[in-house]
């Protein structure tokens, strides 16, 4: 087993997980924390919530499908004990976010027509693209399709969307942020673990960057749909803020990368989003010797 | 016809229990103290009592257990209803 | 259905149950209860008993078929997560598959602390015949998406036999062996009751089933019986002393109306 996975290990994880970030947490937040009432009260946000929710739920589906199925292609224990890892995380944020569309008023027995409703087809196909890998056992690319595009995007939006709800909505930001530490590990062992892979299977490249390209386009395709489906809702909360805070974009503004979320418009934070994910997807892909392929525009 | 001492059974009201942890630790906090660990053939049950075929674990009440009850054993996750055994004893069977 | 007190978990409805028992919360806070403190499946000042030759090259041999029933489990569980037919299964079998991974890990692990230098050839040095076909067989049934093949020979026979081996087991094992395999059992407890109820709905639901299982059943049950016997005699029990050994998993299946 390569050294560096004994930092993957199953009890390295107990430790830090549910004996560490999530310890005292319900459903990834404190108890008693609800969702935020300019959430609930306004049908304009509520619903934007409900749509943003459900991709995440979408998203996180795949990934518990694909972190799954790839144990049994995993060519050692060490990995197929980091994925066992990952796939109870996935399930986490499955059931997590689940709650959340509970937490924001769906019944129940809404919830599978709401999803099957609401899911972005862009976001499907980019699942369908990862979950064809995973289906054929190829594990190389399987890890840079879960661990590197999936992963790197879900740790991009994850921190944007804490970075907009950490003054607005608490509840939410907490929840991301445990769903942020889990992705951390996961990017970590990909990165580590693919590029060793890469340089022993040197003919999966130009396949595996075709994979990226096609997921990237499906990406970016879902961040257009979302922003453009939501750009009332954005203004609507921005509006809201600058009002609550009694100051245009004041000092409890909400700011990522350096930018202030609470002045920009939907098509900027699109593009903020979008540039953001992609230049962490070629740094990533550089590192373990894959060269990242543009992908068409939507 | 009516089995009178069934009625009578039936009729007549149902002990409580007032239930404290009993060091069983295989389920969430709030649920431990409905649980318990068989200790084999000296083992006996009381009122409030019964043994989960499943997984041997004594499953608690915090009242009387009678015939017909439905209960639950979280350790293995399974439902339960209560019957009366060819024996007399009180049994539970899974409820799939 | 007679009333119950509110504050008794057995007044809860039956999907209300099921919903809370097969989530991350809830095995999250379970295993809380019997992990927390014990790194690698152990209190940490757990005193190594020291073992005779034979003791410890018996030992040994049994860990090594454990880790593989473990991988077996391993692989059997995620690629369930694929075809489960809903969400909270799918949880459920991701919160079995991190349990699967601990096991192997903890079991892994004492084999190093045994003096095994090289766990995975070791390993392969002692594997048992039977188990590996019944490996194969599950990964068939798995890959044929099975569902109802597949969480019967996982989740009834394979954590049944193990159930049972592990429980033996550790009445005999020296105490770090006791300690790990206990915490095994707890989890297990889990995993069996899980793969006895769905079973058992779809059964009442669909009994045609019954007849496809019940073939599949008699084509493992040698796997199963031969694994228990090579694992008696690894471990230096005779049969009739432990005539409870396999008992379980009759009982188990008999439960579910496969007559033997």
């Amino acid at each position: 087993m390569p050294d560096f996975l004994t930092a993957y290990s199953i009890q390295n994880w107990l430790e830090s997980c549910p004996q560490g970030y999530l310890e005292q947490t319900q459903y990834g937040h404190a108890a008693g924390e609800s969702e935020a009432s300019i959430v609930l009260d306004s049908p304009k946000l509520r619903d934007q919530a409900i749509q943003s929710t459900v991709q995440l739920v979408v998203g996180e589906r795949c990934a518990l499908a694909a972190s799954s199925g790839l144990i049994n292609a995993a060519p050692d224990e060490g990995s197929k004990r980091f994925l066992a890892t990952q796939t109870l995380d996935e399930a986490r944020h499955v059931e997590v976010f689940t709650q959340r569309l509970l937490d924001l008023g769906v019944r129940k027995t809404e919830l599978e027509p709401l999803i099957k409703e609401h899911a972005n087809p862009h976001l499907v196909a980019f699942a369908e693209v990862l979950l064809e890998k995973i289906d054929k056992g190829d594990f190389v690319a399987g890890v840079v399709g879960q661990n590197i595009v999936l992963e790197g995007m879900a740790f991009t939006v994850f921190e944007m969307l804490y970075a907009t709800n950490v003054e607005m909505n608490p509840k939410f930001a907490h929840t991301l942020s445990g769903t942020i530490a889990d992705e951390r590990r996961h990017v970590g062992f990909g990165e580590n673990r693919i590029g060793s892979l890469i340089k022993e299977h040197p003919e999966k490249k130009a396949e595996i960057e075709r994979m990226q390209k096609e997921m990237s386009f499906h990406m970016l395709a879902t961040f257009a749909d979302s922003f453009r489906e939501s750009a009332p809702a954005i203004m609507e909360a921005q509006g809201i803020l600058r009002g609550t805070n009694g100051t245009q974009a004041g000092a409890s503004e909400s700011r990522w990368q350096g930018r202030s979320l609470s002045t920009l418009a939907p098509e900027e934070m699109e593009s903020l989003l979008a540039d953001s994910v992609l230049k962490e997807f070629k740094i990533r892909l550089t590192r373990i010797g894959l060269d990242y392929q543009t992908p068409v525009a939507p | 016809m009516n089995d009178p001492l069934k009625q009578l059974s039936e009729d007549t009201p149902r002990q409580r229990f007032v239930l404290a942890e009993t060091g069983f630790n295989e389920v969430p906090k709030k649920y431990r103290k409905f649980y318990r660990r068989w200790q084999g053939s000296g083992d006996t049950l009381a009122l409030n009592e019964v043994l989960c075929p499943v997984c041997r674990v004594v499953i608690r009440s915090s009242r009387e257990i009678r015939p017909g009850d439905r209960v639950y054993c979280m350790p293995c996750m399974s439902r339960l209803v209560v019957i009366r055994s060819a024996t007399g004893h009180l049994e539970a069977r899974v409820a799939y | 259905m007679p009333e119950n007190h509110v504050s008794d978990i057995h007044g809860l409805e039956p999907q209300e149950f099921l919903s809370q028992v097969h989530s991350f919360e809830f095995w999250f806070e379970s295993v809380e209860g019997y992990l927390s403190g014990r790194p690698y499946g152990h209190q940490p000042d757990t005193v190594e008993t020291p073992l005779s030759d034979l003791e410890r090259d018996r030992l040994i041999t049994a860990l090594c078929n454990y880790c593989i029933g473990e991988t077996v489990a391993l692989e059997g569980a995620s690629g369930l997560i694929a075809i489960a037919p809903n969400r909270e299964a799918k949880i459920f079998l991701a919160t079995q598959v991190a349990d699967e991974g601990r096991h192997l890990e903890v079991l892994l692990r004492r084999l190093t602390d045994l003096g095994v230098t090289d766990p995975e050839t070791e390993i392969e040095k002692h594997a048992n015949r039977s188990l590996l076909t019944f490996r194969h067989r599950l990964r068939e049934l798995v890959e044929g998406r099975d569902w109802e093949a597949s969480i019967f020979a996982q989740n009834v026979i394979l954590e049944a036999m193990e159930f049972s081996v592990f429980q033996t087991h550790a009445e005999v094992a020296d105490p770090i062996t006791r300690e790990i395999l206990e915490g095994i059992v707890k989890d297990e407890r889990r995993h069996m009751g899980f793969g006895e109820n769905d079973l058992g709905r779809r059964l009442a639901l669909t009994p045609h089933i019954r007849d496809r299982l019940n073939v599949l059943r008699r084509s493992l049950d040698p796997l199963v019986l031969e694994t228990f016997e090579d694992t008696l005699s690894q471990l230096g029990i005779s049969r009739s002393e432990h005539p409870g050994l396999g008992r379980r998993y009759l009982e188990t299946v008999e439960r579910l109306g496969f007559a033997s």
